[in-house]
């Protein structure tokens, strides 16, 4: 018996105040050499694909690069660090904002500078993300952080995950190390040459963190007149703050 | 002389030597367990040749957990669990594994497993009846803190008047815990089903603490042949930097490593992320449906899958479920059963298939509540079929009579 | 040392957020600092939401800086004010249940002894004076008696703070609080007598009136506990909101206190003692040790 082909379609959002794990309405991982597609499974490059699409034609695409990709703990992740800046040189007007761990930020996160499991919605709301790639992060955080994307915005997620990927994401790569992740950046490649104009044109990162607070700059993006409608869903009190010792 | 040194020797009721001084362990055992070869857990769990044995429960879980590579196992004595974890502090003693102690009491193993999964290390306990009720509160919290560990559950009465007898009802408050909880049949499934348990609920995508319960006494007391793979093989050890969350060992990433994060009254953590996170533990057990149809060959058991009348059990009732089947059969009836195998993840897909066809569908079970029927019932279409019977509880014997009067004369109550 | 956590993967570095770049260019991680030089350099704690002239925040804060070895080092703590200082700390900190704190860290450090032989691993419980002496009393001296390898620390503040002042068995009698309306029936626990009693290895008694003895006294109970056995630190960390404490007073309260019926006190076992000579003499030698005067 299997549940793959499952009816649960896995889009982006808002879906609501508390959209199922994709994985209990039936949607399975999956294995080597395939991905998921919006809760499908089809093959790692048209799963690669779908998402480079995303990447390229959505508005303020992003890259949120978890503590596993951010701290060179070990050979095998900071080989990773060349790859994935090849991915971001792909995508114009990308922005780069880390998720460099998990604890509750208090008093408040700044959303230019960092995403946080703990209610990523406000850093995909406060910079109109509706694309974005989540790698390296660990699992457990990871699928947290994508159902609260899908609940309250229009984020188009992708997971590039070094383990079993992710149901909770539109777009999953299972597997994916250094390898995979030049794959990725060459499957961006592909897509453009195969007709794909990106939304935005130039080159360069946009910059976040303590370079964006030094007014560093880092990119030469000539960005579209745009009006983003980005799902209000849930965007309410969380964002400007309750009182700190209410009960 | 000799014989005043023979008086002196102090023995248990069991015979064992008392002494203060440790027993020297025995050393071909040594070797045993110095000898012991990684394997890949499909070889062990599935192609290894096996051999015959007619062990005790407690003596099939020790020989499960000899093979488990299992780095710590922290005991409190109770009826009737306290064996197997004697049994597991010999395989310490013989060096199988690395670390072992008596602690406190329940709520203090639990927690202490608790510390230990969360350091990367392959962990055990065992409990029974009262014992699972004073842990509850730290075992409901590992699913969410994503800590792998074997739980052993050796069923016994919970209600008072207190006794030691075998009964089932703790299950259904660990039912709701998150743990993936598997409940073995016989002294057999008490063997596999921890070696499956610990390489599933560290898959990566599960990240979770199993459960393997058994009816206590029935399986744990009595012996029964057991399939065993060579003593020389044993299961790869944890990989703890693939799974779900950071290890609270200072080795990984990210340093502010608030993984158990607190949620506040404030706005600097949303409620909503309790919720995902609390959605994404049962997730993560709907993962492990994978690896237990590969190594369990199944989450159920279909025996005379096109009979009218179905029998569905788990633990010792399927025992006696197959017993009642035979007789039946002797008269002349077709009668079928399924054995549930994984309480958690629920098989309720196989169930909906497996019961399409069934015209009566009977639940024996070892507890008063019923939970099982509740549990098939919630899943399955036209539940006027089930008849929630017969139900056996305060140490009570299922006797075959007692299912055949509901699967063929039409008790009801 | 392990330091590879706080190491940035190549080209990320100007992509952390401030707190985290000034963490990785100017903390302890960088080099050892001294407690008199707090104020000037990073500290591993960030932001947190304690109240306003707290003195168990400035406990934390120089129990942090006095870490022998911060980059292995894991807090285990339970429900109470400390743990929201705690989960904003540069070390790994487990939140758990209620009071299991000394069983989840009897589990943890042995896990670590398992997977770290060569490597020492310094597990330090941090908890309140409920979650130590009232709901996990059984598990503090359990670890105790068994000899675990792990500091107890516990930031006594004589009541439930954090859920709204309530008495607790550290309180002293005859106080009035949220459930002893009139008044504190017993006396204040005796914790150093039972950790003395349970054989702990070294035991302090200390007020934060002085940040210098705060340091040296977590620094041997961290040492202590790495070699030799539990050691236990009883820290009068006051709540001044519950005990209605002007901010500004404060220290003066603390002075008080530690004059009347809290004065430094440290107890050494035999071992403990004799590995402590030891280290005084080689101080300089060891590895990764912060300086502390």
């Amino acid at each position: 018996m299997s549940l793959k082909g499952s009816a649960y379609a896995v889009l982006p959002g808002p879906e609501g105040l508390l959209p199922p794990s994709a994985s209990v309405m039936g949607v399975v991982l999956p294995e080597e050499g395939e991905g998921l597609l919006e809760g499908r499974i089809v093959s790692e490059d048209e799963s690669m694909e779908a998402a480079a699409i995303a990447l390229l034609t959505r508005k303020n695409p992003t890259l949120f690069p978890g503590p596993l990709m951010i701290w060179g703990w070990t050979e095998h992740t900071r080989e990773k660090s060349s790859p994935f800046f090849e991915i971001a040189h792909e995508i114009p007007g990308v922005r780069i904002i880390p998720m460099p761990d998990y604890r509750p930020i208090y008093p408040k996160i700044d959303p230019e500078a960092v995403i946080n499991p703990c209610h990523p919605n406000l850093t995909i709301w406060h910079n109109k993300i509706e694309a974005c790639i989540l790698v390296g992060l660990h699992c457990h955080f990871a699928n947290v952080t994508l159902k609260m994307i899908r609940a309250g915005t229009n984020c188009y997620t992708i997971a590039l995950c070094a383990e079993a990927g992710h149901e909770d994401a539109m777009a999953s790569v299972p597997n994916v190390g250094a390898e995979k992740l030049y794959k990725f950046a060459e499957a961006l490649r592909r897509v453009k040459r195969n007709g794909v104009k990106p939304l935005y044109q130039g080159h360069g990162i946009i910059p976040s963190g303590w370079a964006q607070q030094a007014h560093l700059t880092g990119a030469d993006i000539e960005r579209p007149q745009e009006e983003v409608h980005v799902g209000h869903g849930l965007s309410h009190e969380l964002e400007r703050g309750l009182d700190e010792n209410e009960e | 002389m000799a014989e005043t040194l023979e008086e002196d020797v102090k023995t248990n009721p069991q015979g064992d030597v008392i002494s203060a001084a440790p027993t020297p362990p025995k050393v071909e055992t040594e070797k045993g367990a110095a000898a012991q070869r990684v394997v890949d857990p499909d070889y062990l769990i599935l192609q290894a040749p096996r051999e015959k044995t007619f062990i005790t429960g407690s003596e099939a879980a020790k020989e499960a957990i000899r093979r488990s590579n299992v780095d710590i196992a922290i005991s409190y004595p109770i009826t009737p669990q306290s064996e197997t974890m004697q049994q597991v502090g010999y395989l310490y003693a013989e060096g199988y594994l690395k670390d072992y102690y008596r602690a406190e009491e329940e709520y203090g193993v639990m927690s202490a497993i608790a510390g230990a999964s969360r350091s990367g290390v392959r962990c055990l306990t065992a409990t029974a009846g009262p014992g699972l009720m004073r842990g509850i509160e730290a075992i409901a919290s590992w699913p969410g803190a994503r800590t792998p560990a074997m739980l052993l559950v050796m069923c016994r009465v919970i209600n008072t008047p207190l006794a030691i007898q075998p009964d089932n009802i703790e299950l259904s408050y660990l039912l709701n815990t998150g743990l993936i909880v598997l409940h073995a049949e016989n002294q057999q499934d008490f063997y596999d089903y921890p070696i499956i348990g610990y390489m599933v609920g560290e898959k990566p995508e599960v990240t979770l603490p199993v459960a393997v319960a058994v009816d206590g006494f029935f399986v744990t007391h009595a012996r029964g042949w057991v399939r065993l793979p060579s003593a020389d093989i044993k299961l790869p050890p944890r990989a703890c930097y693939h799974e779900a969350v950071p290890m609270m060992d200072n080795e990984n990433p990210p340093i502010r490593i608030s993984r158990d994060a607190p949620i506040q009254k404030s706005n600097f953590i949303s409620y909503q992320m309790h919720a995902s996170w609390q959605q994404e533990t049962w997730a993560a057990a709907e993962r492990s449906r994978k690896w237990l149809k590969r190594w369990l060959g199944g989450l159920v058991e279909v025996v005379n899958p096109t009979a009218k009348t179905m029998i569905v059990a788990s633990g010792a009732a399927v025992s006696q479920s197959r017993e009642a089947v035979r007789q039946a059969t002797e008269q002349g009836s077709d009668i079928g059963l399924i054995k549930v195998k994984s309480l958690r993840p629920f098989p309720h897909q196989e169930l909906i298939e497996a019961l399409d066809h069934a015209e009566k569908i009977v639940i024996p079970e070892f507890n008063y509540p019923g939970w099982l029927a509740k549990e098939v019932k919630n899943v399955i279409p036209r539940t006027e079929r089930v008849i929630s019977g017969p139900r056996v509880f305060g140490g009570m014997s299922m006797p075959t009579e007692l299912l055949l009067e509901y699967v063929l004369e039409g008790k009801k109550h | 040392m392990s330091l590879a956590t706080v190491r940035v993967s190549p080209g990320f570095e100007q992509y952390l957020p401030q707190e985290y770049y000034d963490l990785v260019k100017d903390s302890q991680f960088v080099s050892p600092r001294k407690v008199s030089e707090m104020g000037s350099f990073k500290e591993l704690i960030e932001e947190h939401p304690m109240c306003a002239g707290c003195a168990m925040t400035l406990f934390i804060r120089t129990m942090y800086v006095a870490l022998p070895s911060p980059e292995n080092t894991v807090f285990v703590g339970t429900a109470g004010c400390g743990r929201l200082v705690l989960s904003q700390g540069a070390v790994p900190f487990i939140y758990g249940n209620y009071g299991d704190t000394n069983a989840v860290a009897s589990g943890l450090k042995r896990g670590l002894g398992i997977r770290f032989a060569d490597k020492p691993k310094d597990v330090i419980v941090a908890a309140g004076d409920g979650g130590l002496a009232d709901i996990g009393f059984s598990m503090v001296m359990h670890s105790w008696f068994r000899k675990e390898k792990f500091t107890t620390v516990m930031l006594d503040n004589e009541v439930y703070g954090n859920t709204g002042g309530q008495e607790s068995g550290m309180t002293q009698k005859g106080m009035v609080l949220k459930m002893a309306p009139n008044g504190k029936k017993f006396e204040k626990m005796d914790m150093i007598g039972l950790a003395k009693t349970a054989g702990v290895a070294y035991i302090a008694r200390v007020v934060p009136t002085n940040p210098n003895r705060v340091a040296a006294t977590i620094q041997k109970a961290v040492l202590i506990a790495r070699e030799i056995g539990p050691t236990f630190v009883q820290a009068y960390t006051s709540c001044n909101i519950e005990y209605a404490i002007p901010t500004p007073k404060v220290m003066d309260d603390a002075r008080e206190v530690e004059n009347a019926r809290y004065q430094f006190t440290e107890y050494f076992s035999d071992d403990a003692k004799e590995y402590w000579d030891n280290i005084v003499v080689e101080k300089r030698k060891i590895k990764g040790s912060a300086t502390v005067e």
